[in-house]
């Protein structure tokens, strides 16, 4: 009904904001199309991916790069939005473990070793500086998880210097026969039976083979993922780490299982399925947005908006054929390379990036959209997340980072 | 093509395979039977074509709750592609005599309600005319299925006498359950309606013919459709709203008989966006501040399911949003997906089992909630939740015509 915020869109930055406004004591909506970027990551947070030291880096970038989501939101508020999401995930019975001061090299599903910041507790021990202190580490997997080479990933492990095996689990028995997606699985280990029956295949196979670690892919658990990976490191002996799975993430939807209890807690809403389509406003002020619904839209009303809806894969932002870059939710106007043929550079995989993709909103000091003179579009609207201009939240590998430290910055102006 | 049709299509191009559909599939996370959204949905649609033989009958296994169409995050119409695709099925194969009966509500509400209901309802209460209803027909012997009423609610209606001081009108679609199973539902709505003003008109009306659609009998659901439309659409053209009770009703006067069935004249648009869920209605009234508020405190902690069809609406949560603003009353929403029913779904033989499997979650959370009454908009999810915790169940119009203190 009347409510004071309302913030569009369901990732990180939607939800760490909602949780601030939350928690400051308003009422607070979070509209968003679907389920999102959360259940499509990894479930770490990136930071900043080609530095040793993100923050140090973070704290030379906001310099070099004022217009930059870090420069907008400030350290500061990076630094606080950690300490906030970490207790997110505290309180859910989740830790995120980590440094911002040093990057994690963590594998994944091909064996490649990818840095990030922070990672769940059910992740950590597959740190590569532990990988590299010589004792050797099996991956794991099931034959009927789809996407989950051991073979693969361990051999790749091999070829980076780090010693290692990959065989398949027998699957339990169970009454299922086909489909085993990673959330099937999740679902799985939260029977004890199952993970006690995975542990005993595991317990023969590190007693044999005299593994340090074992990798297996991130599917332990959708509720109590900690309390797994403790149960089966007690059965086998062994330190026990996930590895990221292709979509549909399980540590993803973990990460916003903790953001949904915080909020719900904090008396905040969330209504999924809710796709924004325009917003009414009149001069610089956003009075009401509406969302699509059966037979006619629906009307909502706010007092303040944070639209948080994400950059091109997140929805947010939608390249059209005729050479425009549009915000689909309000209309604003996109900052965009000028013409269609600068989306791209000539390579594919050319070092600098595509500068299509760093395109979106430029804001102001307040995360208020700006249109092409610079002048605020919505006095009452901030913008978060990768749907903001002059970032490329992937190739930087800081989409996290953004997403929390604007998100942070929206939740307590 | 209609341009429905065209639209079921090309949104098959929006799916990138990210399998969120399949995560919140509530069936897909209890059966084999039904491998998910995404591969009966877009997936298998690549390879239905008109005179080409169904490629993969497991569609009959969605049970059309749209929990798929809520989370997408690219906006694929899966539950409609899934409707279209079971409807494929029926008309290659034909339609079992059991789905062909319980898709019609109406008729078989007809039948049941009267004078003898008691003794119906006695007897259907019989273990071994359960064992033989599932022998013959195929209906599950443990199935909740609803006691008839001895009378129907447009009988009580025309004796109604309403008060005088109306100011506005609205027209009831009351659908096959208050009619015939539970007339307190109507009587209530009837009386909150009539508190805050308004006149209630009662239009001629049949099915809504959602239980026709779910069970893949478009030809009768179309005709079902255009008689209501029929029925309704003058009511549209004057600016008086339809309302209704039954959640699944209004949604499929407002969209899924015009979008599934293919049905876009000018009638059927103009009573698709004419017609309202009640709670949708008054809370629409309540932001316009035209809600009477003088509720009586109700000091409860209740449970509150909303229905997936009601979700469906795509409106966020308008039952809890006015029930919030009855002083000392409590709401613990269920969070669950779906009871497990999906209208004639858990009836089902088959199906009975993967009904209660998807409905557990729900059924704890009632039972561990320790309260003797819980809320659902959606009369089958109210029977479905009854019969899984032993929890008497209410439409929530009911609590706030009690926080009004009517008469009813």
């Amino acid at each position: 009904m009347n409510y004071e915020t309302i913030v569009i869109g369901a990732g990180l930055s939607g939800m760490m904001a909602a949780l601030g406004r939350a928690e400051r004591g308003e009422r607070v909506m979070v509209l968003a199309k679907g389920h999102g970027s959360t259940h499509w990551a990894a479930g770490c947070l990136d930071l900043l991916a080609e530095a040793e030291d993100p923050l140090g880096a973070i704290n030379q970038l906001v310099q070099a790069k004022p217009a930059h989501p870090y420069a907008l939101a400030g350290v500061a508020a990076l630094e606080q939005a950690l300490t906030r999401v970490r207790g997110v995930g505290e309180a859910a019975g989740y830790p995120l473990v980590g440094n911002a001061g040093r990057n994690l090299l963590m594998p994944t599903a091909l064996g490649a070793l990818r840095p990030t910041a922070f990672v769940p507790a059910t992740m950590v021990n597959g740190e590569a500086r532990q990988l590299g202190d010589g004792r050797p580490t099996l991956i794991v997997g099931l034959h009927e998880l789809r996407d989950f080479f051991p073979p693969l990933i361990a051999a790749n492990l091999r070829a980076q210097g780090y010693p290692a095996e990959g065989v398949y689990l027998e699957l339990p028995p169970v009454e299922r026969s086909h489909d085993f997606s990673p959330v099937v699985v999740a679902r799985l280990f939260e029977r004890p039976a199952f993970r006690a029956a995975i542990g005993r295949q595991l317990a023969v196979l590190v007693r044999k083979g005299g593994y340090a670690r074992v990798g297996l892919p991130a599917v332990l658990g959708l509720y109590n993922a900690v309390e797994v990976v403790r149960e089966l490191q007690a059965l086998t002996g062994a330190l026990i780490f996930e590895i990221p799975t292709l979509p549909t993430s399980v540590p993803g939807m973990r990460l916003f299982q903790a953001f949904e209890q915080a909020l719900t807690k904090a008396g905040g809403r969330i209504q999924i399925g809710g796709w924004v389509l325009r917003g009414e406003g009149s001069g610089s002020h956003l009075h009401a947005v509406f969302s699509e619904a059966a037979s006619r839209e629906q009307r909502h009303m706010a007092r303040r908006w944070v639209l948080a809806t994400g950059g091109i894969m997140g929805g947010g932002l939608r390249a059209e054929h005729t050479g425009v870059v549009n915000e689909t939710a309000l209309g604003l106007p996109v900052r965009t390379p000028s013409g269609r043929s600068d989306w791209f550079q000539a390579r594919f995989l050319d070092e600098a990036g595509h500068p299509v993709f760093r395109a979106g909103i430029a804001v102001d000091a307040q995360l208020r959209p700006l249109d092409a003179a610079d002048q605020i579009v919505y006095t009452n609207v901030a913008v978060v997340g990768s749907a903001l201009a002059d970032c490329d939240p992937i190739r930087e590998g800081c989409l996290e980072g953004i997403a929390l430290a604007t998100g942070f910055a929206a939740g307590q102006l | 093509m209609d341009h429905i049709e065209l639209s079921l299509t090309q949104s098959l191009d929006h799916c990138i395979k990210c399998n969120i559909c399949t995560s919140a599939c509530p069936v897909a996370a209890v059966t084999d039977a039904f491998p998910g959204p995404k591969y009966v949905g877009p997936q298998a649609q690549r390879f239905r074509h008109e005179g080409q033989p169904v490629p993969d009958a497991s569609v009959d296994y969605c049970s059309g709750c749209r929990v798929c169409n809520q989370v997408c995050p690219t906006g694929v119409k899966i539950a409609e592609l899934n409707a279209r695709a079971r409807a494929q099925i029926v008309a290659e194969r034909g339609l079992p005599f059991r789905n062909w009966l319980v898709a019609r509500a109406g008729l078989v509400g007809r039948m049941s309600c009267g004078p003898h209901a008691p003794l119906l309802n006695f007897g259907l209460r019989l273990a071994p005319a359960r064992w033989a209803v599932e022998k013959v027909i195929g209906i599950h012997r443990k199935a909740p299925l609803p006691a008839s009423s001895t009378y129907t609610f447009r009988a009580w209606f025309r004796k109604h006498r309403a008060p005088t001081t109306a100011r506005r009108q609205v027209a009831f679609f009351h659908g096959c359950a208050t009619n015939f199973y539970e007339p307190h539902v109507g009587k209530a709505a009837i009386a909150v309606l009539e508190h805050n003003g308004f006149e209630v008109l009662l239009p001629k009306q049949q099915c809504c013919g959602l239980p026709l659609i779910s069970n893949g009998d478009f030809k009768a659901a179309t005709s079902a459709h255009e008689a209501n439309v029929q029925a309704l659409v003058s009511y549209a053209r004057q600016g008086i709203p339809i309302v209704g009770t039954s959640t699944s009703c209004t949604l499929t006067l407002k969209e899924e008989a015009p979008e599934i069935l293919a049905l876009h004249s000018e009638d059927v648009q103009a009573v698709a966006a004419g017609t309202y869920d009640i709670f949708e209605f008054l809370r629409s009234l309540a932001e316009r501040g035209e809600l009477k508020t003088d509720f009586r405190p109700i000091e409860r902690h209740l449970p509150y399911h909303q229905p997936c069809q009601y979700r469906a609406h795509r409106l966020g949560s308008p039952a809890m949003d006015v029930l919030s603003l009855i002083p000392g009353l409590v709401l613990e929403e269920s969070h669950a997906e779906c009871c497990g029913i999906a209208g004639t779904y858990g009836l089902k033989q088959e199906k009975y089992q993967i009904g209660m499997d998807v409905g557990a979650k729900l059924f704890a959370m009632v039972k561990r909630s320790g309260s003797d009454l819980a809320l659902c908009d959606s009369e089958t999810c109210r029977w479905q939740i009854t019969h899984g915790t032993g929890v008497a169940s209410k439409h929530p119009i009911e609590i706030l015509a009690e926080a009004y203190g009517l008469e009813l």
